[in-house]
């Protein structure tokens, strides 16, 4: 039993060294790592779609601050939520965003992305700038904001030309909870999404 | 109709800013209750108290969107190939480019400006009356700004939100800036307007191409973003405020306080020349169990 128990600590610990110290290296080569990854694991890969949004999901996890964006999201509305609302909606954001993101898999078309430069973003920060770039000649801006974590860097926002992927979903939450039914009302319109999908 | 001597188009300027004003006043959002912090809050960060009136435009626009702008944009995607359609866009960012060296110079950016007027010289000749980007290859890269970008440079705000059906999202100095540069920045408008040239039809079809180009642009991008949104109205409106301050910024990346005071009662700042009304963070208990 303590055998077993050490060959799994080993194991552990030899899957999570190449990632620990790659994630070490700096903000570029996290995102050039993620893309890549994303890449051969997922978009490329001949694999079916539900397999494709599993590995997605995984990548996600590991490589983005769930919890952050989404009480980010959340915003001054975090105050007034129970934290059983808290978690319900956690778990809707995260598969609405799986979910948004895995409806495009089927249109990769071997674009590539292409890290421009990184610039600092506050103590524990980086930014990281873009570029998604199409064998057709297409072009488009997409800046990762990293945040420091005790496991390495995390992204808490992706900007696509100017267009903040959680600055939008706040807003937009915003909305629907001042028109609608407040917090509850958007749990329901999110819980109705996911399951359309 | 591009003179602006001509008397038809400045009656027509003062008539359709005086509907603006009318149909707008009588279309306010209620302004919510003063003692109700999130809705105040809400109201304020989307700086739309046109909103009722707004959404009304909005379903008229996707009335119209499915019954005549996508039948016109997919007609053309058939009819014009991927490359071909390239070249019509790099066409019209040509003969636009003008209305960006005037701003790029009104905003004090000299650099960008000969940039600007680089590709003009090299696109129009080399590329072929601009159909082929020959200044992107040799380091020139597209940009471009437009009257509301440097009024915003100059400090001056957005204005209310207001959605002009067919045209799209845009705010009181956008959708003025933008008249301005149609009918009086523009110098291919001037010259294509003077009726001396009797090219007016060269001016409409002009007119035409930009709406056709910027919907074949845009229409990809706008219905993934309704896909995917629960409200695309809000949606759109957010993504449209922010496409605007970062392309007023020149594309820098927001600055971090946009992103991290998330944990207090601040709204956030989407404008770079407008702060939000934030909320003091000390909020007696009995606000926060009102909603």
């Amino acid at each position: 039993m303590a055998l077993r128990f050490t060959a799994l600590i080993l194991l552990a610990f030899v899957a999570l060294t190449p990632f620990s110290s790659a994630q070490a290296q700096d903000p570029a080569a996290f995102i050039g790592e993620f893309s890549q990854k994303g890449i051969s694991d997922i978009l490329a890969a001949d694999i079916p779609g539900d397999e494709k949004q599993k590995r997605f999901r995984a990548m996600f996890d590991q490589y983005f601050d769930i919890p952050y964006i989404g009480r980010f999201v959340l915003g001054r509305y975090g105050r007034l939520t129970s934290d059983e609302q808290k978690e319900k909606f956690g778990t809707l954001f995260e598969d609405v965003i799986v979910q948004t993101w895995s409806r495009r898999f089927s249109e990769y078309n071997g674009q590539t992305l292409k890290v421009n430069s990184t610039v600092t973003d506050g103590d524990t920060g980086a930014i990281v700038k873009s570029h998604i770039v199409g064998n057709d000649g297409t072009n488009i801006a997409v800046d990762w904001r990293l945040r420091e974590r005790e496991s390495g860097y995390q992204v808490v926002d992706v900007i696509v030309e100017g267009v903040s992927m959680a600055i939008t979903y706040r807003q937009e939450y915003s909305t629907v909870i001042t028109r609608g039914g407040g917090f509850d009302g958007l749990l329901d319109e999110m819980q109705k999404q996911v399951a359309a999908q | 109709m591009k003179n602006l001597g001509n008397g038809t188009t400045s009656r027509f300027i003062s008539l359709s800013l005086l509907l603006m004003i009318t149909v707008g006043l009588s279309a306010c959002a209620t302004r919510p209750p003063a003692d109700d912090l999130f809705a105040v809050a809400a109201f304020e960060e989307a700086n739309d108290p046109l909103e009722p009136l707004n959404r009304v435009l909005f379903k008229t626009d996707q009335v119209l969107d499915a019954a005549l702008v996508r039948p016109i944009v997919n007609g053309y995607r058939t009819v014009v190939p991927d490359r071909g359609r390239q070249s019509v866009n790099n066409f019209m960012n040509n003969i636009r480019a003008p209305i960006t060296l005037v701003h790029d110079v009104l905003q004090g950016e000299m650099s960008r400006a000969r940039t600007t007027l680089g590709r003009i010289v090299v696109n129009t000749t080399m590329g072929f009356f601009g159909f082929f980007d020959v200044g992107e290859q040799i380091g020139l890269p597209y940009h471009s700004e437009d009257f509301g970008q440097t009024m915003a440079t100059w400090g001056a705000s957005e204005g209310p939100y207001v959605y002009v059906p067919l045209l799209g999202p845009s705010n009181f100095r956008d959708g003025f800036g933008f008249m301005v540069d149609a009918f009086v920045v523009d110098p291919v408008g001037w010259y294509l307007g003077n009726p001396r040239n009797n090219l007016e039809w060269a001016q409409w079809t002009s007119f035409g191409m930009l709406f056709i180009t910027t919907k074949d642009a845009t229409m990809d991008a706008t219905d993934e973003l309704n896909a995917s949104s629960l409200d695309y109205y809000s949606a759109l409106r957010s993504a449209y405020r922010q496409i605007r301050a970062s392309e007023i910024r020149n594309g820098a990346v927001a600055p971090m306080d946009d992103f991290d005071e998330f944990d207090d009662m601040s709204a956030v700042t989407v404008a770079p020349t407008r702060q939000s009304a934030s909320i003091s963070p000390e909020m007696p208990d009995t606000l926060l169990r009102s909603n």
